[in-house]
């Protein structure tokens, strides 16, 4: 999936982000937690150190009562340094339960030996110190030990610094650990992606539906219906293209032919004949043309653009004037069973009279010259019919089926026509939310029927 | 010569009839494709012009089993179908040429011309014969370079037996070649079609072989 900057935004990158941040807080608090407690648990460790230090102490004073001078020289050696931060100097000052200093470090801070016993943190000189004062066990001497308490913050902090150091050393590594984990499992569907995009027009194969991710599944299963119904579209539009092609190119050799014809021939019979056929041959191509435009015209449409309600015997009865007067000469016998009381639909009755029109013409055209056709509108309160039924000798069983579909005709009559007219006069059916039915009537004769036009009730 | 035409079109049909009689062709003319087999293998046809999108049955169909039947006739496929495999699917079932619709009239006489040539095995555009000599192109028709004017039916007639230089044509083939269905004949115009050529041409330039026909005179 590639991206296009500030266009769209990443699923991948939005993983990414949301993990990464997830875990950069929870170890975050880890560190926080893990520093805290390192630095608690250094600071236990110290006061444990100071206790046993003074316990030692009050041993060493006890033993050595008669020379306690040779022994504070000893001690100043012994008693840690500045530089070691894990062995801070320990200060101290012994003395009598009466008060009365026995002895102390160099640096140890200015306190009455007689304190409180116990641990407490004490400020003396701008300096802080964490002391403990204990008495003896025989309770004659009384001990104060202190540490410095900057000192003890100092190997506390490296204490802890030393514990959480690994915590953040480990985390470039997760985070690209993660970053790889979500491009490797995201890959299927940059896969899919490239698939998808290798398709055009001409190669809309459905995708591959295994070895695909649970998730991913609906939507390959969409594309591939999808695929499949464009397929369909597509072929047809095809197909219609090249019927026009073929369809448009026979009046043109036919304006051609006999245009060449008239201009060849110095038999003035012969070329009024050719020029009378030029005449013929251009309205059958207007007629085709028109027929074309129609169709391109209500293809396209998915409702009606002019729909009013109207009366469909008022209909009928124009277009078959309109019939009688394009044709004075017409044989046939135009029967019209049409009911007494208004049959308000509601459509386009443009459209629905070019649509009977059609059939009206079709009739005419492939009935017989001794034909009878009957008209007949038919309404139940909600649905209006309308059958045009002749009792000509219909259409060969095996195209009965195939009648409807564009260009294609009955070519065992003699009969001129281009094969739209009855897609077009279905689809304007369709559009009125009902269905054209056409082929033999089960007692002789061809029907064609318009069936569903909505009826308006409640109107007179 | 006589060509079949398979055309359903009337009005285009209509066109190409009078477009190859204009030439000099007696024209049969049908519409189905039934029809056109059958007259195709019941009757003598130098050529056939045949559409593909018939009723009855398809073009291709008729020629494939045109030549199933060994009939070499030439055939010219009209068709509106134009993609590549249209064509080679034509070429292959057996016809001889390809015209796609719209075609121009000329085109289909000069085309129709060269099968004929072929067909008849020649080679030059010019048929001659004893110093005649006929342009099928321009139906111009000379003795010794020197123009001679002749008849619609004289110039029929004279194209077949140059088309068939070294085979006898009865008198049956000559009236098939002169008249298509329908048209009158009376017994014995070839015979008066003869003698004017032989006025026109000269006296040896047709032989009447006894009691089967005419053919071209020695070349002298």
């Amino acid at each position: 999936m590639r991206q296009r900057a500030g266009a769209t935004h990443s699923l991948r990158q939005r993983l990414l982000r949301a993990v990464s941040v997830a875990t950069l807080l929870a170890w975050s608090l880890t560190g926080v937690f893990s520093y805290q407690k390192a630095q608690h648990e250094a600071e236990e460790l110290m006061d444990g150190h100071l206790a046993q230090s003074a316990r030692l102490l009050l041993a060493l004073v006890r033993d050595n009562e008669d020379h306690l001078g040779d022994l504070a020289s000893r001690l100043a050696t012994v008693r840690g340094a500045h530089d070691n931060i894990y062995e801070p100097p320990l200060e101290f000052q012994i003395g009598r339960s009466d008060g009365t200093v026995l002895l102390r470090s160099t640096d140890a801070p200015a306190l009455p030996v007689l304190g409180v016993a116990g641990h407490s943190d004490i400020e003396r000189e701008s300096e802080s110190w964490r002391v403990l004062n204990m008495p003896s066990a025989d309770g004659k001497y009384r001990i104060q030990v202190a540490q410095s308490i900057a000192l003890r913050d100092q190997a506390a902090l490296e204490v802890a610094g030393q514990t959480v150091f690994p915590v953040f050393v480990v985390l470039p590594l997760l985070l690209l650990l993660i970053y790889f984990s979500v491009r490797t499992v995201l890959r299927p569907l940059d896969a899919l992606a490239e698939d998808v995009a290798a398709r055009t027009p001409d190669t809309l194969s459905p995708l591959p539906e295994r070895n695909v991710p649970q998730e991913v599944a609906p939507l390959v299963g969409a594309l591939n219906r999808l695929f499949g119904r464009l397929g369909t579209t597509l072929e047809n539009e095809r197909r219609f293209t090249a019927d026009a092609a073929h369809e448009l190119r026979t009046p043109l050799a036919t304006l051609k032919v006999q245009s060449q014809v008239a201009m060849l021939s110095r038999d003035p019979q012969i070329r009024d004949h050719a020029l009378q056929q030029i005449e013929n041959g251009v309205d059958r191509a207007t007629r085709l043309v028109n027929q074309l435009l129609r169709l391109a015209r209500l293809d396209p449409m998915s409702q009606l653009e002019n729909s009013q309600a109207f009366d469909l015997r008022g209909i009928v009865t124009e277009t078959l004037q309109a019939v009688r007067n394009a044709n004075p000469h017409f044989t046939q016998v135009i029967v019209e069973d049409l009911p007494e009381h208004p049959q308000i639909v509601q459509g386009d009755p443009e459209l629905l009279a070019i649509a009977i029109r059609n059939l009206i013409d079709n009739a005419i055209r492939y009935s017989g010259l001794a034909s009878t056709i009957r008209i007949h509108t038919h309404d139940d309160g909600r649905r209006c019919s309308l059958s045009i039924r002749d009792n000509g000798p219909g259409v060969p069983p095996d195209i009965q089926s195939r009648l409807g579909e564009r260009f294609f005709r009955n070519r065992d009559t003699n009969v001129e026509g281009n094969g739209l007219g009855l897609a077009i006069v279905a689809r304007i059916v369709e559009l009125h939310g009902g269905h054209l039915t056409a082929g033999n009537h089960p007692e002789g004769g061809f029907e064609a029927r318009l069936d569903g036009l909505q009826q308006v009730v409640g109107e007179t | 010569m006589r060509l079949l035409l398979v055309e359903d079109d009337a009005l285009l049909g209509d066109g190409i009839r009078a477009g190859l009689m204009l030439a000099g062709y007696a024209v049969d003319w049908v519409r189905d494709g039934k029809l056109a087999l059958n007259a195709l293998l019941d009757h003598d046809y130098d050529a056939c012009v045949l559409d593909l999108g018939l009723p009855g049955m398809d073009g291709m169909a008729v020629l494939t089993e045109l030549r199933k039947q060994g009939r070499r006739l030439p055939v010219l496929v009209l068709t509106a179908r134009d993609t590549r495999e249209d064509k080679i699917g034509g070429l292959d079932c057996g016809a001889d040429d390809y015209l796609t619709k719209p075609f121009d009239l000329a085109e289909l006489q000069a085309r129709l011309r060269a099968l004929l040539r072929r067909a008849g095995g020649v080679a030059s555009p010019l048929l001659s014969h004893a110093g005649v000599e006929l342009d099928p192109a321009t139906k111009r028709v000379s003795k010794l370079g020197q123009e001679i004017q002749l008849s619609a039916r004289e110039y029929a007639l004279l194209l077949d037996l140059l088309s068939h230089p070294r085979h006898v044509r009865t008198r049956a083939q000559l009236e098939e070649s002169l008249y298509a269905w329908g048209e009158e004949t009376d017994s014995n115009t070839v015979e008066v079609y003869v003698h004017h050529l032989r006025k026109k041409l000269g006296a040896d330039f047709i032989r009447t072989v006894r009691g089967l026909g005419y053919q071209l005179g020695n070349d002298s």
